[in-house]
Formats: C-alpha cells, structure tokens, sequence
C-alpha cells in the first residue's frame, strides 16, 4: 500500500469524524437523561448494603453508628449516574436540572435550573424515601404544579460523555487540519502525536476493520474508528479519580449498540437478508423453527454489545470500591486495630484489579469495535456460501448461483 | 426463609457459579492457544487475537449472569 493511499485516506476519515460525532452525541443528550438517571436513583434509595465509601466512612465511624441503618454510601451508588459532581473532600458540585414540564394551565414549556437546589426552592418537589440518607440531591424530582415530560437534566455520565466527545474532538480534530494541508499526506507525518494517533487509526483500519468487512471495508471505517476512540476515552476516564465511567451506564452503551444495529440494517445486501427470512437449502419443515431464531438473532447481537460492554465496566468499579470497602467493614466489626491491618491486603488486592481495569477497558472497547466490524461485514458479504446449504449435488448450478 | 433471605443467596450462589464457568471457559481456550503459540510461534500475534476476542465473549456472557445477580442482591 503506498505512502499517499494511506494518507489521503486517514484525511477522509478524519473529515467525516466529526459528522459522525455529532450524531452520536445528539443522540447521547436525548437518552441517558431521561430513564437510566431515574431508574437509578429508585434503585439507590432501597438499598442498604453494608460496604462502604471510604469518603463517607470517616464521618460516620465517628458520629457513633446507627443499627438499623447502615448510613453508608456504598459502592453501588458511588458507580451509577446522580445529578451532582463528585468531588469528595471539596463540596459537591451540582449540575443544571432541565425538565421539559407540562405546566398547570396544560402549556408545554422548558424549565431551565442551575442546581437540584435551584430546582427544589421554585417549587418543585423532592421526594425522599424514607430510610435513604442522600438528601435533595438523590431524591426523585417531581414538579409542584403540573407533569415533567421529559427529565433533560445535565447528569453525571453524561457530562463525563460529552467530556470525552471533546477530548476525542479536540485531539484528532487539529491532526485532521494538518492532513488537510498536506503533512502527513504529501510528506511523512510530523510530530510524535501526529504520528502516534495516525498508528491508532490505522491500527483500527488495518487489523479491526478490513478483515472483518473485505471489499467495502472503507466505509464503515469513520464509524468504527470513532466507537473504539469514544468507548477507550470513556473507560480510561472512568479511572481518574473524580472520574466516571459514561459507558458504565446502560442508556449509553445501548445507544452505542443501537447505532451499530442501524449500520447493519444499511449494511445488509439482499443475500443477507434472504438468509434471514429464507434460508436457502434447509428442509421445508425446520423453516418456521429457524426463521424466528434468525430473526431473534438480529437483535440479540446488538443488545449483547451493550451489556458486555456495560457490565464490564460497572464490574470493575463496583469490585474495586468493594474491596477498599472490605476495609472498612472490618473496622466496624471487628475493631479499628483489625481494620488498619487489612489494609495492606485491600489495597494491593486494589491496585492489581486496577491494573486489571485498565487492560479490561481497552480490550472492550476493542472487542465492541471488531464484533461491530464483524456484524456489519456479516451483513455486507453474503454471496460465497452458496455452497455449503445442501447444493452440493447440483455440480454447476452451484457456479451459477454462487455468481448472483 | 424470608424472600430478601433467599435472593441473597440466590445472589452469592449465582456469582460463584458465574466465576466457575467463565473461569473453566477461559482456561479451556488458554490452553490450547499457549500450546499452539509454543508449537509455532510466528503465529503468536494472530493466536493472541483470536484468545482475546474469544475470551471476552466469554466474559460477556459470564456478565449477564453476573448482572442478574447484581439485580437480585440490590433490589
């Protein structure tokens, strides 16, 4: 492959980047606000697993301790979307509420607060449960007068997605703008980081992408490249401290999948569709029992991305906050004295599953990236397996076939 | 034996048996690929490749049943 095959494609590729991303997020703003947030913050305030936040547990080991409430974060909530910022010694910082709210008097309008506080002061309602210990900011909002249609507000995950789409953006953005102008397309690129992020997109073409997909492999690359960058930024965030993972929530891996879903949709030639829906060389009888599974096959591909991907990461976190829990559970049932001396275990067992962690998130993103790639290939190539449905007795009817 | 009772267990149950099988499904696919690597090693990059794609698709499946659990142990 030449020297300017390979740039002048890394130009197109870079071009189309941003319509991509652009889509994504649009579609990113709609869903994760509105039921992952709420379905979360349900699940958070009826529970009350007994591990512990290190955060929280100063406090409350010296308060005294209340039996019949375990007044600790734990690691579950520590993991899933909320509508502040986490910055634990320094105060929390909240995020802007946005409700599109149908109003007493029937009209629909937009409601636009700077904080949950802001919210709760004109009027709306926040109803804590009883027994959960978060306070306003946890609690489910509901609006003094009228219906909240639509919960927009600016949440956790989100902010930290959107937070990556930038980084992304602001890193391979200006590198696009030097192809433009010829460095690295008429010359070598220049520069460690223009050759360093020049390795990954080739690195996803070359090994993720055209042997999965074959001849129309081109195509499908922008996409493809932008999942695998967006996914590894939102998991190596994640690892940061005060980070979040984005793609530790459902909503946005589910959108991930669902776009993925829709290349192949655009992907599939009628090949790929005839074998869903009539698949050739199989007796007459067994077709109404294969033909639901292959179509239940159709979505199960899809929805098996996002919670890979989605469980992966949630696991990962949850382990690594139970273990430095682990700590403080002892300390509370055994004595302060065995507390510190668990902590040289917890804390190397800690640091290894974070290494762990950090090999984990890359080889999701990676896997995410080749099973989109070998979907959307599977749907795009369809004609050489003619052979092997049973034709194999019809000697050149088979040739004759196999060239439609 | 209170229902919360019995969904916890169900829970801790389930995790374990989760970590079995992924951990017996892996260590299968482990084998071979070390074995096939050591026979001939210059096909050691594609070996690796094959290894880790196959091995998350384990994990991924291992997940959802570790998911179900999570549920039940929280709700």
């Amino acid at each position: 492959m030449s020297e300017r095959n390979t740039t002048s494609f890394c130009l197109m590729i870079f071009r189309r980047l941003q319509l991509l991303f652009v889509l994504m997020i649009a579609i990113a703003i709609v869903l994760p606000t509105s039921s992952a947030a709420r379905s979360m913050q349900d699940h958070e305030a009826a529970q009350d697993a007994p591990v512990s936040d290190e955060r929280e547990a100063d406090e409350h080991v010296e308060e005294g301790d209340h039996e019949e409430e375990p007044a600790k974060f734990d690691a579950v909530h520590h993991n899933s979307d909320a509508y502040y910022l986490d910055f634990s010694p320094m105060p929390k910082l909240e995020l802007p509420r946005i409700f599109v709210v149908r109003r007493a008097d029937g009209e629909i309008g937009v409601d636009f607060f700077g904080s949950t506080h802001a919210a709760v002061e004109a009027g709306y309602v926040a109803e804590i449960e009883e027994g959960s210990h978060g306070g306003i900011l946890d609690a489910h909002i509901v609006a003094g007068s009228g219906k909240i249609l639509v919960d927009m507000s600016i949440s956790k995950h989100l902010f930290f997605a959107w937070l990556s789409m930038l980084i992304v953006l602001g890193a391979y953005l200006p590198i696009a703008g030097r192809y433009k102008k010829g460095i690295g397309r008429d010359t070598a690129p220049k520069g460690r980081f223009q050759n360093l992020l020049e390795s990954l997109v080739l690195f996803v073409r070359d090994d993720i992408v055209r042997p999965s997909i074959g001849p129309k492999a081109d195509k499908y690359v922008p996409y493809l490249l932008t999942v695998f960058l967006f996914v590894v930024t939102c998991n190596l965030i994640g690892l940061f401290p005060f980070g979040a993972t984005a793609t530790a929530n459902i909503m946005v891996t589910a959108v991930l999948a669902i776009m993925t879903f829709i290349y192949t949709m655009f992907a599939g030639t009628k090949d790929y569709w005839k074998h869903i829906f009539w698949p050739p060389g199989i007796p007459i009888l067994v077709k109404p029992i294969l033909i639901p599974v292959e179509i239940l096959g159709l979505f199960t591909k899809p929805f098996a991305l996002a919670i890979r991907l989605f469980a992966n990461m949630t696991a990962g976190h949850l382990v690594i906050l139970s273990l430095i829990g682990l700590i403080f559970s002892f300390a509370d049932l055994f004595g302060p004295a065995v507390g510190f001396g668990v902590v040289p275990i917890s804390v190397a067992f800690a640091l290894f599953i974070f290494l762990l962690e950090i090999l984990v998130a890359i080889i999701q993103a990676y896997v995410f990236t080749m099973l989109s790639a070998l979907f959307i290939g599977m749907a795009a190539v369809e004609h050489e397996h003619h052979e092997d449905h049973g034709h194999d007795a019809h000697g050149s009817l088979t040739t004759v076939e196999a060239g439609s | 034996m209170e229902p919360s009772g019995l969904a916890f267990l169900g829970a801790g149950l389930g995790a374990g048996l989760v970590a079995l099988g992924a951990g017996l499904g892996i260590g299968r696919l482990a084998g071979p690929a070390m074995e096939a690597s050591a026979r001939q090693p210059e096909a050691l990059g594609e070996i690796r490749t094959s290894m880790i794609i196959a091995a998350a698709l384990i994990e991924g499946v291992a997940l959802f049943g570790l998911v179900i659990c999570i549920i039940l142990a929280f709700k």
